[in-house]
């Protein structure tokens, strides 16, 4: 079997899908990042490797997420795309005729306007990350409920009760003061939603013109209160795609395909990288007033990429430099 | 005599006016240094936090100069066209330094007014009566610092960067035409000067896009009554001479078919952008074109602004292959 590897390494998970010729989606693996990228990504490598058979060969490889950077350069990424053309290419693809995309992560969420295939506007979440993934398994976690029961419970509502989700730490207090005052769980889950639903189309989506067929994707789409606290905002049916959570590597991967169709051959360093000992260090320059904090990826002890620096001076000073680095904005 | 002028706010407008001016008047200038981590974490320091960045990173130059020069330059800016005002924040600025930074050199102080009367005669005769008493002498500095910043404002025409033009007028070399900007696509960036060509605050704006292809343009680099024009569109006349700057440049970059995405660059808690921006995205939703609002703060992440620039830049780069391709992935 032969195919592309797709590696999304956000903040809360580390995500990898294989796909086939035909870009259908043949292993997805979804890992937490814990705060160790490398770790994640190296772990993830290595059950994907173990999953896939023996003489599977890889045609291309795309990165993606706030770490696509690094999984660029450990991996050896022949696209280094951002999260949102990622997603939406992805969700295009995979529902065609797509609209709109709501997507909620770890710690940001998106939301991207599609017309005829083609994005037309985007925002991410600005200085809030109220409503994202981290808020809700932090709340799950002080209601003493598994995350994963969290939106089934939700929906059990009957009367939700209203919540200010403007603000984590507020809605945070106003939880626990309808918590002392006696509402049922369920309710006050049901309204955590709606609340956290309205702030994000207050906020993400403010001024977009959120037209059907919706997607909802992204590791907080598990959560079927979420997605029906986005039916009742919006008034249409919010679809959640099979793989919504890995959508983003799905992306990367078809990215990859695309790229890879023009010839070349791949820079995928082999499975092998799982086992290597990669080490991600930084420092501070002190070579003038910037003081930019430089970050330096080392490969078996050996400098392999930096960046990080205003000037230059340590990015290019490797005489190998990666080129779907260089060429980022 | 040492006379000190930050490397901020409306620096990036005026700076051959005020150099030519004071140098015929015998004066030797000292700019503060470029925009560092170190500037902008000193304007932090001595200001309140109601402060929009702009100012922050203005008392940063100023502590910068404060100890190496005689005396600093910091005029009292109310008006600069008829019939209109800028900021308050400029109008207030000098006291708010008194105000804030201890051991400063004299100040050389003048009001800058032309909402009644558009002449720079009386400003400059009370600026040049501190330092001599010849009013010849004042008048032909007067005079000669206007020709040199007519030509200046042409070189920004003639679709110069501040830097390049000042580099044009310094050699001499009376190199009036640039040579024509080539790149695709062609990106219409408004802010205020001394956000979007400040590299530091801008998170290197200007040459992230440069370096990626795009060839860019800016609200200086269209004729003043080009841009009065468009902004006459309004149903009342916008009395913020930089507002009414950035939405007659945004509306005509709006309607030229040779211009294929607009960013707004807008700092984080200034009122007057606010206004703007809103009033740019509702034209922009009217005309339909790719349009990015980049919001700064002295907390923005590079990351942050880097994902969105790319996103944009996708959005515009893959409709051609999308449309024309049909199948590019």
């Amino acid at each position: 079997m032969k195919g592309y590897l797709g590696i999304d390494v956000g903040s809360v998970s580390t995500n990898l899908v294989f796909l086939d010729e035909e870009g259908r989606v043949r292993e997805a693996i979804y890992l937490r990042t814990r705060g160790q990228p490398i770790n994640a990504l190296q772990e993830g490598l290595r059950q994907l490797a173990g999953r896939l058979p023996e003489n599977t060969g890889i045609l291309g490889v795309g990165a993606t997420g706030s770490g696509r950077f690094l999984a660029g350069i450990i991996a050896g990424a022949d696209v280094v795309k951002n999260e949102i053309t990622s997603h939406a290419v992805a969700a295009s693809t995979l529902v065609p005729g797509v609209q709109t995309i709501l997507e909620i992560g770890g710690q940001d969420s998106k939301i991207i306007i599609l017309r005829n295939g083609v994005v037309t506007d985007f925002a991410m979440n600005t200085v809030c990350a109220a409503g994202t993934g981290s808020f809700l398994d932090q709340q799950a976690a002080r209601l003493n409920i598994p995350i994963e029961e969290f939106g089934q419970l939700a929906l059990q509502s009957t009367a939700p009760v209203r919540i200010a989700g403007r603000c984590a730490v507020f809605a945070e207090s106003d939880m626990i003061h309808k918590q002392q005052m006696g509402y049922s769980l369920p309710d006050i889950l049901a309204g955590l939603c709606e609340a956290l639903v309205r702030n994000y189309l207050n906020n993400v989506g403010k001024g977009k013109e959120i037209l059907p067929p919706v997607v909802f994707q992204g590791g907080v789409a598990a959560n079927a209160g979420m997605r029906r606290a986005f039916e009742q905002a919006l008034g249409w049916k919010v679809y959640v795609p099979p793989h919504y959570d890995v959508m983003g590597a799905v992306g990367a991967a078809l990215l990859a395909r695309e790229k890879m169709a023009g010839g070349g051959s791949t820079r995928f360093r082999g499975f092998g990288v799982a086992d290597t000992n990669f080490k991600a260090g930084g420092f501070t320059c002190e070579n003038c007033p910037n003081l930019c904090e430089v970050v330096e990826i080392t490969c078996e002890g050996e400098a392999v990429a930096r960046w990080g620096d205003r000037c230059g001076r340590w990015s290019g000073s490797l005489g190998y430099q990666d080129e779907e680095i260089r060429n980022a904005v | 005599m040492k006379i000190g002028i930050p490397r901020a706010l409306l620096y990036y407008y005026y700076i051959p006016l005020w150099r030519t001016f004071f140098e015929a008047l015998g004066l030797e200038l000292v700019i503060s240094r470029p925009t560092t981590k170190t500037i902008l974490e000193s304007g932090l320091r001595h200001t309140g936090d109601d402060v929009c960045l702009p100012v922050r990173v203005a008392f940063g130059h100023i502590i910068d100069l404060k100890d190496r020069v005689d005396v600093l330059f910091l005029p009292r800016l109310v008006s600069i066209a008829r019939r209109e005002y800028i900021c308050p924040k400029f109008l207030g600025f000098p006291d708010m330094v008194r105000q804030g930074i201890s051991g400063l050199p004299p100040l050389i102080e003048a009001d800058l007014n032309l909402y009644r009367r558009d002449s720079l005669y009386p400003f400059f005769s009370a600026l040049g009566r501190n330092f001599t008493s010849n009013r010849f002498a004042i008048y032909l500095a007067c005079r000669r610092a206007q020709q040199v910043q007519a030509r200046y404002i042409q070189l920004l025409e003639n679709g110069f960067f501040p830097e390049e033009a000042r580099a044009a007028l310094s050699g001499g070399t009376g190199e009036e035409q640039r040579e024509p900007a080539r790149g695709w696509p062609r990106v219409a960036v408004i802010g205020h000067p001394y956000n979007i060509y400040d590299p530091y605050i801008s998170m290197n704006l200007l040459s992230r896009l440069a370096r990626s292809g795009v060839h860019v343009c800016t609200a200086d680099n269209l004729p003043e009554t080009l841009v009065r024009e468009h902004a006459a569109r309004l149903p009342k006349h916008l009395f913020w001479s930089l507002g009414q700057r950035m939405i007659g440049a945004a509306w005509h970059y709006l309607q030229r078919p040779d211009v294929d995405g607009i960013i707004h660059v807008a700092s984080f808690a200034c009122g007057p952008d606010s206004l703007t921006g809103e009033l740019i995205s509702r034209e922009v939703k009217r005309r339909g074109k790719p349009f990015l609002n980049l919001t700064l703060d002295e907390h923005s992440a590079e990351a942050g602004v880097v994902t969105r620039l790319e996103a944009f830049l996708d959005m515009m780069r893959r409709r051609p292959l999308l449309q024309v391709g049909g199948n590019g992935r």
